[in-house]
């Protein structure tokens, strides 16, 4: 069973009067998409913009980041369970935009929202300032729930993404790529002798605007399950939730995983890359004692050697962490951690909240904590009044002459904890 | 703030719900709380069993400060 992605090179994106993708240019009529946002009637409006690398252009405060796919062939739609069809994932040919994203944007908890710069010292922290953004600002109707507002702008959000997914339908892809997976059994047989890996995956499910959806499943309510890598190529998972922004994952970066990306590349040769096992970070106790006693017994069954550990946000999600990595250790398979750290401006502070000496293969994506100063662009898609709201900003960050002094917390996607990024340490 | 507490020679019971990050940073006495959003309550409950849930919770509380421990203990019967 095999997954094709067919890679659509999106070169330049323009407003018209006709949606199409034609010679890389991706032409957007406005009124479509409109028209799609206010489907829903908890949208008052929505403002349509574009962002390109290299120009003095701020967007915030930034929900999430989406790439648009479209289903070629295969069972499902784009986003199964979501906005398509509850049909399985990771299968068939799917058509990928490549080097464009959507991007959704609102004040919808105000300090839980992101800032991604296009140029300057900011865009050099945030990976989807290298991409052109076509970028939907939603204003929602008076004296709407908050998340009632986060529901509308995501399945908007999504709905948008597929919507310009759907014009690559019938382009040429420039380029493909092709994963391939098998059963168990086959599994087994075909890559005997190489080190059996799995990937731990862990999902944002604190709850209150906290969460991410699998095939339309609040992941709060999941037991850890097995999936086949390829299906989050599809938009089997989704980010629903509004967290700091430099160590969440964008529905973009679930769809572009890559540890799963990077397992892919290794898998048949060093490694057997044969367990893709989600598991959630929910608040009470017990949850997070079942859910890393279930992926512990997982690695186990599956008689893995090794697992790669990501976690999503900080805070209680490090016991988490640490839960899942002390009981996998302790059934014998190595495990590497993939975090960030919240070590303080001086980066001199624990970086996490939990700790154990069976962690002791740890990659991070950087101090969230760090301080940088953001120069004053051009233009702001969005608005600054929450910037000095925003986690990692204070009452001071916006200054008088327009420049921000903040923490790259604040930054979409900066300490990316499944590798997203560019930014790390050693010691 | 528990270590600190406890430092002065007052005794310290830590009501939390993430109780492995309290052991980690090395609080005596643990009591268990519902979750991290809500630790000392549970807002499914109607009125009358939540006012049951707290009062148990302090109990619970003011009982493990009166215990006598020899190492870390998270009294969670």
């Amino acid at each position: 069973m095999k997954l094709e992605l067919g890679y659509v090179q999106i070169k330049d994106i323009v407003f018209g009067n006709e949606s199409k993708i034609s010679n890389g240019v991706l032409t957007v009529d406005k009124a479509p998409i409109e028209a799609l946002a206010k489907e829903d009637d908890r949208i008052k409006s929505v403002t349509i913009d574009i962002a390109k690398p290299g120009e003095s252009v701020r967007i915030t405060p930034v929900k999430d980041v989406i790439e648009p796919r479209c289903k070629v062939e295969g069972d499902c739609d784009i986003f199964p369970g979501t906005i398509g069809s509850v049909k399985m994932a990771g299968f068939g040919k799917t058509h990928v935009c490549k080097g464009m994203a959507v991007v959704t944007a609102g004040k919808i908890v105000g300090f839980q929202e992101g800032i991604i710069d296009m140029k300057g010292p900011g865009a050099d922290y945030t990976p989807f300032s290298k991409l052109l953004n076509l970028v939907c600002v939603f204003e929602p109707v008076d004296g709407l729930k908050q998340h009632d507002y986060e529901e509308a702008v995501r399945f908007a959000g999504f709905k948008i993404a597929k919507y310009i997914g759907e014009l690559s339908k019938d382009v040429k892809p420039d380029s493909t790529e092709t994963f391939e997976v098998c059963d168990f059994k086959e599994n087994m047989e075909k890559f005997k002798g190489l080190p059996r890996v799995g990937y731990v995956h862990m999902l944002q499910s604190q709850g209150l605007l906290h969460d991410t959806y699998v095939y339309g499943v609040d992941a709060k309510k999941i037991l850890p399950t097995l999936m086949y890598p390829t299906e989050v190529f599809d938009g089997a998972i989704v980010s629903g939730n509004c967290v700091s922004a430099c160590d969440k994952n964008p529905t973009y970066v679930h769809m572009n995983n890559p540890v799963v990306v990077d397992l892919f590349k290794h898998h048949g040769k060093e490694i057997n890359f044969c367990a893709h096992i989600i598991t959630n970070e929910n608040v009470y106790l017990a949850d997070k004692q079942r859910s890393s006693n279930f992926t512990a017994k997982l690695c186990e069954m599956l008689a893995l050697d090794a697992v790669i550990i990501t976690e999503e946000g900080f805070g209680n999600p490090d016991a988490d962490l640490i839960m899942n990595c002390t009981k996998i250790e302790k059934k014998g398979i190595k495990t590497v951690l993939v975090t960030d750290e919240y070590a303080g401006r001086d980066g001199g502070s624990q970086s996490l909240a939990d700790a154990d000496p069976l962690g002791n293969a740890c990659v991070t994506g950087g101090n969230a904590n760090e301080v940088v100063v953001l120069p004053k662009l051009d233009k702001v898609i969005g608005t600054l009044d929450y910037v000095n709201k925003i986690a990692g900003g204070n009452e001071n960050s916006m200054r008088p002459d327009g420049t921000i002094e903040i923490e790259i917390q604040a930054i979409t996607g900066a300490t990316s904890e499944v590798g997203f990024n560019k930014l790390t340490a050693t010691y | 703030m528990v270590k600190e507490i406890e430092r002065a020679g007052i005794p310290v019971v830590h009501m939390c719900t993430i109780t492995p990050i309290s052991l980690t940073v090395g609080a005596n006495r643990i009591v268990p709380t519902i979750a991290i959003p809500h630790p000392l309550g549970n807002p499914a409950l109607d009125k009358a069993d939540e006012k049951k849930l707290r009062r148990q919770l302090v109990e619970k509380a003011l009982n493990a400060l009166t215990t006598e421990v020899t190492g870390q203990t998270v009294f969670d019967k």
